[in-house]
């Protein structure tokens, strides 16, 4: 049982794969998502198989979704756009999997057996952004984005991963690695993403330093990342 | 007695010599007060001339001269300034004592300081800023008779002896006054009027170019044609009064408005050989019917006696002809010469910015029409999705959205760049809305709030409607929440402000692509309206983005 999610900010157009798909008894639809916060969130509760995903979302797009992905729970992608000439060259270019908005079902029952061949994720790094602009998150139930060079810190504790900025804190369902390694983000502990702009002085303690932000916020470093830290910084 | 006469007769030597100099470009000289060297040289040597001469042609009278040399001294002064005039006084003076006589030394003297005075008063109302009174013919009479009373205090104190010197003033006094003053005073008289007769030709030559200029600005602009051509004749001929006026392109005559109308009629192939001249070498072209004979081409009987042909050009090429005539007896005025290719400057100038304006509006309708017909492929392309979508389960409602598709796409395709009603254009963004209704569903919420009395009020077609889009594309469909759109109409004093509200706020000048459409439909409402309307956006980050178009309430300007 190959187990999807289709991912599109349009109803008529999700609607539209679902239908396709009921044709498949093999191919099992968790959810459908109406963008890329909330796929986000399914993709890591559900870790789907297989997604089909549309380009062209809200605040976060289709390519930007898939680079905030842990590689360890990467699904298959199969890419959904009505007209995007340079991700359709890429696409064409890499032997990804695309389809054309109004799906044409040939193709489309192709692609599903090409996937049923092999459902191991495609290398899509090429064609994906290598430093995330937004941020996914949400506080209590409302989902907001959030702009990267707002962050001052991450932290991630039994809670989840909680994202500071100058004007207050929410949650994310990116994990620490993949935003250490998506984002100008500085990793600083264990525990602890710092953003270097965001670093108002630096106290060296028994086991680091505390490092205070601009926003008056304390920051942990831990004696492994100390030295890094301040090479970043120009201190030698 | 006879000693007045034989004065006057002096003065009236004078008179005829400045009156022939005021008719030669050396008369500037004396009408205009230069600082410049050559200048004083001239006025100098003219003036130290008329000292001499009047010493030589001066009466012998027992010992001493009766002569009209304080003129030529006091009037260099004043044309002069103080050194000039010094200089004009010490020479005549010099030369009157080189002459004898017991009153010499006194004479010498009183010239210089006659030369001398007059040039500080000069001096002293050009600072004072009254140089024009310099030329006021009873300031000019007061002075030398002042001067005059000196000389003769002089002659009184240094001629020896007392008797004789009383006995001399006593004879000479009342006619060298008199006649000095007067001549002096005649002089700058005559010096005035020809002044004030050339300020006067100037500033008719001025007022009339001016307002030929003024009237027939914009006309040939708008382009160089039949209708443009009369109207821009009718002009000319009326400031400038010559026999007649014709304007041509290079095949044939575009109008003709005065003596020989009769014959020289509009839309007829050029004929006088005079103008395909004038085309084919770019030259003006002038006949005055005295050297150059002018004949009608058309008509033996025609009046008129001679002609001016000057091109008209554009870029340098040549794209017709303007020509003056004036009847067989009437004298072309070279004035009007002048005039004439003044006037054909300035309508060359003219037309070829009409032809920068057409070129320049073309452009822009091309591009506008290029905008339009290009519809969004991702709008087109997802709109087709979603009605394969619909199709299978809700068979009317995809036959509907497949109407309204059809409908945006064909005003998009057909829609002229002219003018289309408000409701027009609200229909246009209706047709539209369907399709993102059915695409967004309950993610989009607009609401249009325009009352009808404005549904019949005129507007630019694709003016309301790339904005709406706009909103949809750069904003609400960018929200992870529901996209409300607002579109209201209100009047602000002579203007109505149709105004497009998201509640995205994510307008950003620079980067938006649709910086391109809008920065369209803004410049062709200046150029339709002017420059107090168009569009204006507010916008509060993540709050709301506000596009207003304003265009006037009254339509009596379309």
């Amino acid at each position: 049982m190959i187990r999807c999610l289709i991912i599109d900010d349009e109803p008529f157009a999700r609607q539209e794969v679902a239908d396709l798909l009921e044709k498949h008894a093999d191919i099992e639809v968790l959810a459908q998502c109406g963008n890329a916060i909330e796929a986000l969130q399914h993709i890591n509760r559900l870790k789907p198989d297989l997604i089909f995903v549309d380009i062209q979302m809200p605040r976060i797009n289709g390519m930007e979704l898939i680079a905030m992905l842990n590689p360890e729970q990467m699904p298959r992608a199969v890419f959904i756009t009505a007209f995007d000439e340079y991700a359709v060259k890429a696409f064409d270019n890499n032997a990804f999997d695309y389809l054309l908005k109004p799906i044409d079902e040939n193709r489309f029952n192709q692609t599903l057996d090409k996937v049923r061949t092999n459902i191991a994720p495609q290398l899509l790094a090429p064609i994906l952004p290598k430093q995330l602009a937004h941020l996914p998150c949400y506080s209590g139930s409302k989902l907001k984005v959030i702009t990267t060079a707002d962050v001052e810190f991450i932290v991630s504790d039994v809670g989840g991963i909680h994202v500071h900025c100058r004007n207050g804190f929410s949650h994310t369902h990116l994990t620490l690695k993949v935003l250490e390694e998506k984002t100008a983000l500085f990793r600083c502990h264990k525990q602890y993403l710092i953003s270097p702009d965001a670093i108002s002085e630096i106290e060296i303690t028994d086991t680091g330093a505390d490092v205070t932000t601009h926003s008056g916020a304390k920051v942990p470093v831990s004696r492994r990342y100390l030295k890094e830290l301040k090479q970043l910084l120009g201190f030698q | 007695m006879s000693l007045i006469l034989l004065l006057t007769q002096q003065m009236c030597v004078y008179l005829v010599i400045v009156y022939l100099v005021s008719k030669t470009p050396l008369f500037k000289f004396f009408a205009e007060g230069s600082k410049r060297l050559p200048h004083k040289v001239f006025i100098y040597v003219v003036f130290s001339l008329f000292c001499i001469m009047a010493t030589y042609f001066g009466e012998q009278t027992t010992g001493a001269i009766a002569n009209t040399r304080a003129m030529g001294a006091v009037l260099g002064g004043l044309l002069g300034g103080p050194v000039t005039g010094f200089f004009v006084g010490l020479t005549g003076g010099l030369h009157r004592y080189s002459m004898g006589g017991f009153t010499d030394i006194a004479c010498a003297i009183s010239t210089t300081l006659e030369g001398l005075s007059a040039g500080l008063v000069s001096y002293y109302l050009k600072k004072a800023g009254q140089s024009e009174s310099v030329y006021t013919p009873s300031k000019v009479f007061m002075l030398t008779f002042c001067a005059e009373l000196m000389q003769m205090s002089l002659i009184l104190l240094f001629a020896k002896p007392f008797d004789q010197a009383w006995a001399l003033v006593y004879v000479i006094a009342p006619p060298m006054l008199l006649i000095n003053s007067l001549g002096a005073a005649m002089f700058m008289s005559i010096v005035r009027d020809q002044k004030a007769m050339f300020d006067k030709l100037s500033s008719s030559f001025s007022t009339n170019a001016l307002k030929i200029a003024e009237r027939s600005v914009g006309i040939l602009s708008k382009g160089f044609n039949e209708e443009s051509s009369q109207k821009v004749a009718k002009i000319i001929i009326e400031e400038t009064r010559v026999g007649a006026v014709a304007i041509t392109d290079c095949h044939k005559l575009l109008a003709f408005i005065g003596i020989g109308a009769d014959h020289h009629l509009p839309n007829t192939p050029i004929s006088s050989q005079i103008t395909l001249d004038a085309i084919a070498q770019n030259k003006v072209m002038f006949a005055d019917g005295v050297d150059t004979t002018y004949a009608c081409s058309i008509s033996n009987h025609c009046n008129l006696g001679s002609s001016l042909v000057i091109p008209l050009r554009s870029n340098d090429e040549v794209v017709g002809t303007i020509k003056l005539y004036e009847p067989k007896n009437k004298l072309f005025l070279n004035i009007n010469r002048t005039l004439g290719e003044g006037i054909a400057r300035l309508l060359s100038n003219q037309i070829l910015y009409g032809r920068f304006e057409q070129q320049k509006s073309l452009l822009m309708q091309a591009e506008i029409k290029l905008l339009h017909a290009q519809v969004n492929p991702h709008f087109l392309f997802n709109a087709l999705n979603t009605i394969g979508a619909i199709i299978s389960r809700d068979p009317p409602m995809a036959k509907k959205l497949i109407k309204q598709l059809s409908q945006f796409l064909r005003i998009n395709l057909t829609r002229t760049t002219g003018l289309v009603t408000l409701g027009d254009e609200l229909e246009h963004i209706d047709a539209y809305l369907a399709i993102e209704h059915a695409r967004f569903i309950d993610k989009l919420n607009v609401s249009i709030t325009i009352p009808t009395i404005y549904h019949h009020h005129k507007m630019p077609a694709f003016t309301l409607q790339p904005l709406i889009e706009n909103a949809v594309k750069h904003g609400t469909s960018l929200m992870l929440d529901e996209g409300v759109i607002k579109v209201n109409a209100k009047v602000e004093g002579n203007d109505l402000l149709l105004s497009v509200t998201d509640n995205a706020g994510l307008y950003q000048p620079s980067i938006n692509t649709e910086g391109l459409g809008m920065n369209l439909v803004h410049k062709r409402l200046q150029n339709l309206f002017g420059e107090h309307y168009g569009i204006e956006v507010h916008s509060q980050a993540d709050e709301f983005t506000c596009v207003s178009v304003r265009i006037p309430l009254e339509e009596a300007t379309l």
